[in-house]
C-alpha cells in the first residue's frame, strides 16, 4: 500500500455498514474503500458475508425482504440510501454479474439491448444504432467473431462461457462505472474461467471491478487489492500479494494457507 | 402424447358442437310458459349466470394472485391468510362443491315447486316475465353463486401463483440488476413466460365449475323429469365443456413446460 503515491479515488465507500436478515446479522461494522478502475477481490469462507456486501452495493439484496441496513454506503460519492436515489439509475451505474450465467431467455441481440431499452424511451433507438451498440458490446467481450452470425439465437442455448461473457457484455451499453461479480467463474470450466479473467483484465481501467471468489488462485491472479472477510466482519484489506504472502490477521493466514475454508 | 390429446379434443369437440348448434335460445331464455311447464330452462339461466360469475371470479383470482405473489412480501399477514384459505379450499374436490350446490339448491327446488303450484294457467300473464327462478329466496341465489366463486377462485389463485413461481429467479434477478422496474420485469419477462400456465390454471378452474354445473343438472334432471333415458343437451354441453377445458389445460401445461435455466 505504501507504493501508492497518487491519491486514489474511490468508487465505493462504506462506513460502519451493518446488515441484518431478520435477526441474523450478516455484516458487522464494515468500513471499506474500493478504489477506482481496478479489480478488487473479496475472499473468505462460505457465509462470511461477501455476497451480502456485494449485493448491498446495488441494493439488490433488498428484494429478499426483511433486510435492515445501518451505516453508510457511498457509490460514486453518493449515499445510495438517500431518498432521492433512483434504483434503476443506481443499477445502471453499478452492473452485476451472477454466479450462474443468467441471460434472459430472448435472443443474444435483444439481451444486449435490454438494459438500454428499459432505460430509454420506446422507439428512441434506431436500427443502425442498435446494431452498432451490439457489435461494440460483443467485440469488447471477444464474442463478436463467434456470435456475429448467431445474433438471433436464444441466449440460453449458448455455451456457459459465452453466456457469462454475454452477461458482462449486456452491462456495457449502459456505461456502468462499477461491475460487481458474484463468483463469476464458479459455473465455468478452466478454459472458460481463464477467458473471463482475461476479459476482466482487459476491461479493468475502464470499469471498477469488485469480485467475490472462492478461488484463491483466481484472486491472486486477477486482483490488485484483496479483502478478507470472516463471519460478517472485514478482517483485512490490503494489496493482494501482501495479503497472501504476509497476512496480518491469524484468521487470514489460516484461510489463505488453506487450513480451512 | 400431443396427438392423443388433440384427437381426444376433436372427439369431444364434435358432440359439443352438435349440442351447441342445436341449443336454441329458447332453451336458455326464461319465458313464463317454459318456466311453468319445464323448470330446467330456469335453472339453466341461473347456471349460465353462475358460470359467468365463475369466469369473473377466475379473472379476479388471477389478479389477486399477481398482487399476492409480486407485491406482498412472503411474511405479510394478508398473504399468509389468503394462502392458507386457498390451500384449504382448493383441496376440496370439485365433486363435493357440486354436491354442495345441490344441497344448497334443493330447498330452492322445493320453493320453486311451490311457486309453480301457486301459478295457475289463468293468472299466467300477470306474472312478470322478468321473474327469476330464485325470486322465492334471493339469499339462496347468492349462496349458490358464492359456492361457484369458492370453487373456482382458490384454484385460479393457486395455479397463477404456481405459474409465477415457475419463472426462474435468475431471470428476474438479471432484469432487476440491469435496473428494470418491477413493472418492466413483470410485463417483459414474467408474464410472457407464465401466461400459458396461468391460462392452463384458468381453464382447469373453469372446467371444475362446468363439471359442478353438469353434476347439478344431472342430479336435478334425474329427480325431476319424466323423460327418462334422454340426456339433457345442456348436461352434455356442460360435461363436454368441462372435458374440453381440462384437456386444453393439460395440453397447455404440456406444450409450455416451465422454463429452466
Amino acid at each position: 500500500m505504501d507504493l501508492q503515491t497518487t491519491p486514489l479515488n474511490y468508487s465505493i465507500e462504506t462506513e460502519n455498514l451493518s446488515l441484518w436478515y431478520g435477526d441474523f446479522q450478516a455484516l458487522i461494522d464494515v468500513s471499506v474503500k474500493i478504489p477506482d478502475g481496478q479489480i478488487t477481490s473479496l475472499i473468505g469462507p462460505s457465509g462470511c458475508g461477501k455476497s451480502t456486501l456485494l449485493r448491498s452495493f446495488n441494493r439488490v439484496n433488498e428484494r429478499y425482504g426483511n433486510v435492515t441496513t445501518k451505516g453508510k454506503i457511498e457509490v460514486l460519492g453518493k449515499n445510495i440510501y438517500d431518498p432521492d436515489v433512483s434504483l434503476p439509475e443506481l443499477r445502471k451505474a453499478v452492473g452485476m454479474v451472477f454466479q450462474r450465467p443468467n441471460p434472459l431467455p430472448i435472443s443474444v441481440y435483444e439481451n444486449i439491448l435490454f438494459g438500454l431499452r428499459i432505460h430509454s424511451a420506446v422507439g428512441s433507438l434506431t436500427r443502425t444504432e442498435a446494431d452498432q451498440i451490439v457489435e461494440e458490446a460483443l467485440t469488447s467481450v471477444f464474442l463478436w467473431d463467434d456470435l456475429k452470425d448467431r445474433l438471433k439465437v436464444r441466449a440460453t442455448t449458448l455455451q456457459l462461457e459465452q453466456q457469462q461473457k454475454l452477461c458482462i457484455a449486456r452491462l456495457l451499453p449502459l456505461k456502468p462505472k462499477v461491475i460487481l461479480m458474484d463468483e463469476p467463474c464458479s459455473a465455468l470450466d478452466a478454459e472458460g474461467t481463464l477467458a473471463v479473467e482475461e476479459l476482466m483484465e482487459a476491461l479493468a481501467g475502464t470499469y471498477t471491478f469488485l469480485i467475490v471468489t472462492h478461488n484463491m488462485a483466481q484472486a491472486r491472479r486477477v486482483s490488485k487489492e484483496c479483502i478478507f472477510m470472516f463471519l460478517g466482519e472485514l478482517l483485512e484489506h490490503r494489496e493482494t500479494q501482501a495479503l497472501f504472502q504476509t497476512p496480518e490477521h491469524p484468521k487470514t493466514a489460516d484461510y489463505v494457507q488453506m487450513r480451512y475454508g | 402424447m400431443q396427438s392423443i390429446a388433440l384427437l381426444t379434443l376433436g372427439a369431444v369437440f364434435i358432440p359439443v358442437w352438435n349440442v351447441l348448434t342445436k341449443t336454441h335460445l329458447s332453451d336458455v331464455q326464461t319465458s313464463s310458459i317454459a318456466r311453468v311447464s319445464d323448470p330446467l330452462p330456469n335453472l339453466l339461466s341461473d347456471l349460465y349466470l353462475f358460470l359467468s360469475i365463475s369466469f369473473l371470479a377466475i379473472l379476479l383470482g388471477v389478479t389477486c394472485a399477481f398482487y399476492l405473489e409480486e407485491w406482498l412480501p412472503q411474511t405479510n399477514w394478508i398473504r399468509r391468510l389468503v394462502e392458507s384459505q386457498v390451500a384449504l379450499f382448493s383441496g376440496i374436490p370439485s365433486l363435493l362443491y357440486g354436491l354442495l350446490v345441490v344441497t344448497i339448491c334443493l330447498p330452492y327446488t322445493g320453493a320453486f315447486k311451490a311457486i309453480e303450484a301457486s301459478l295457475s294457467v289463468e293468472n299466467l300473464d300477470v306474472t312478470p316475465l322478468s321473474a327469476t327462478a330464485f325470486q322465492g329466496d334471493t339469499t339462496l341465489f347468492y349462496a349458490a353463486g358464492l359456492t361457484f366463486v369458492l370453487l373456482v377462485m382458490p384454484r385460479a389463485i393457486k395455479a397463477t401463483q404456481e405459474a409465477l413461481r415457475s419463472v426462474p429467479m435468475p431471470i428476474r434477478e438479471s432484469a432487476y440488476a440491469l435496473g428494470a422496474s418491477q413493472w418492466q420485469v413483470l410485463m417483459k419477462h414474467v408474464v410472457p413466460l407464465a401466461i400459458p400456465r396461468v391460462l392452463a390454471g384458468g381453464c382447469r378452474a373453469m372446467s371444475c365449475a362446468l363439471a359442478a354445473a353438469a353434476l347439478f343438472i344431472g342430479i336435478y334432471i334425474w329427480g325431476h323429469t319424466t323423460q327418462s333415458g334422454q340426456m339433457s343437451s345442456s348436461f352434455a354441453l356442460f360435461l363436454g365443456g368441462a372435458l374440453l377445458l381440462s384437456i386444453l389445460s393439460s395440453f397447455l401445461a404440456e406444450r409450455y413446460p416451465s422454463v429452466s435455466m
